[in-house]
């Protein structure tokens, strides 16, 4: 039977053509302990997680809403200029 | 430039090194797909499911790769050990699992051979010791050296450091034994015992060297 680390580095591999980053981050992960020594996978598992971390970073920013808070002294209306 | 405008330029960066070291291992991903398919019927065949259809439809999908050397020697070594998995479970008595395994001779004719493991095995240097003897051995001449009243009216702690010099100073190593006894002993009883755990490790490591002191 297949080694199942193997079979987890290949399936980040075919996570990362179908764009499914997180996936294929999970997959990397699992893969660790007997790939770590390998610069390849090292390069491809570090780009992956920092493609993540971007993604995210863009998502909070684009995402991001700014509240106005109207504050009424006394409960009077104020006229702004 | 904005802050989302870099990381857009970076993200679209990040994406393309990706798409494109995948794009350069395309063969080799296409040989795991090829494998990872023959594994599940592997898997399949030995819990005693019917393969047929999915080998046969496995091997005409991928002869044309193998007549035409796309697969790795790793890669023929895995399918070999596959086939040979499913081989062991094929009923010769049925027409097309009959059919089945004489491709799976063919797919060996070409090569596809798997891998014969040598096992070598070495008989033990010496014939196995007497280990409880030993220890009751080491257990009863520690007592005996514990009581010959040397170290009457004194504490543990001062007799634990006498039976560590002698450690040190003796090839015995009943009092190696003893030390390490006494300092668990002194653990159990909610004592420091630190600086007698690495006085005893640098013991063992100048007798034993550092694989036998961890």
């Amino acid at each position: 039977m297949l080694n199942e680390t193997e079979k987890a580095y290949f399936k980040a591999l075919l996570a990362i053509k179908e764009m499914d980053y997180s996936g294929a981050a999970g997959f990397f992960r699992f893969a660790e302990n007997q790939f770590a020594d390998a610069p390849e996978f090292r390069i491809l598992k570090e780009t992956t997680e920092l493609l993540i971390a971007v993604k995210e970073e863009i998502f909070e920013i684009e995402n991001e809403r700014i509240e106005i808070e109207e504050i009424l002294s006394d409960g009077q209306e104020t006229e702004f200029r | 430039m904005s802050r989302l405008e870099v990381l857009k330029g970076l993200e679209s960066t990040l994406q393309g090194f990706l798409a494109r070291a995948v794009e350069a291992e395309e063969e080799r991903i296409d040989a795991f797909r090829c494998i990872d398919k023959l594994d599940g019927i592997a898997r399949d065949s030995l819990r005693g499911r019917l393969v047929s259809a999915r080998l046969g439809s496995w091997f005409s999908q991928n002869t044309n790769r193998l007549e035409t050397d796309r697969f790795s020697k790793s890669e023929v070594t895995s399918i070999a050990n596959l086939l040979g998995d499913i081989r062991s479970g094929l009923d010769d008595s049925d027409p097309e699992s009959h059919k089945l395994a004489r491709e799976i001779e063919r797919w060996r004719g070409k090569g596809v051979v798997p891998k014969r493991k040598l096992v070598l095995k070495l008989k033990p240097r010496s014939a196995e010791r007497d280990l409880l003897g030993l220890l009751t051995g080491f257990l009863t001449r520690g007592v005996e050296h514990l009581e010959s009243g040397e170290f009457e009216g004194r504490h543990l702690l001062s007799i634990l450091d006498d039976v560590l010099k002698s450690a040190a100073a003796k090839e015995d190593k009943m009092y190696i034994h003893l030390a390490g006894a006494m300092i668990y002993f002194l653990k159990m009883n909610g004592y420091k015992i630190g600086p007698f755990v690495r006085r005893l490790r640098e013991i063992e490591n100048e007798r034993f060297g550092h694989i036998n002191a961890e």
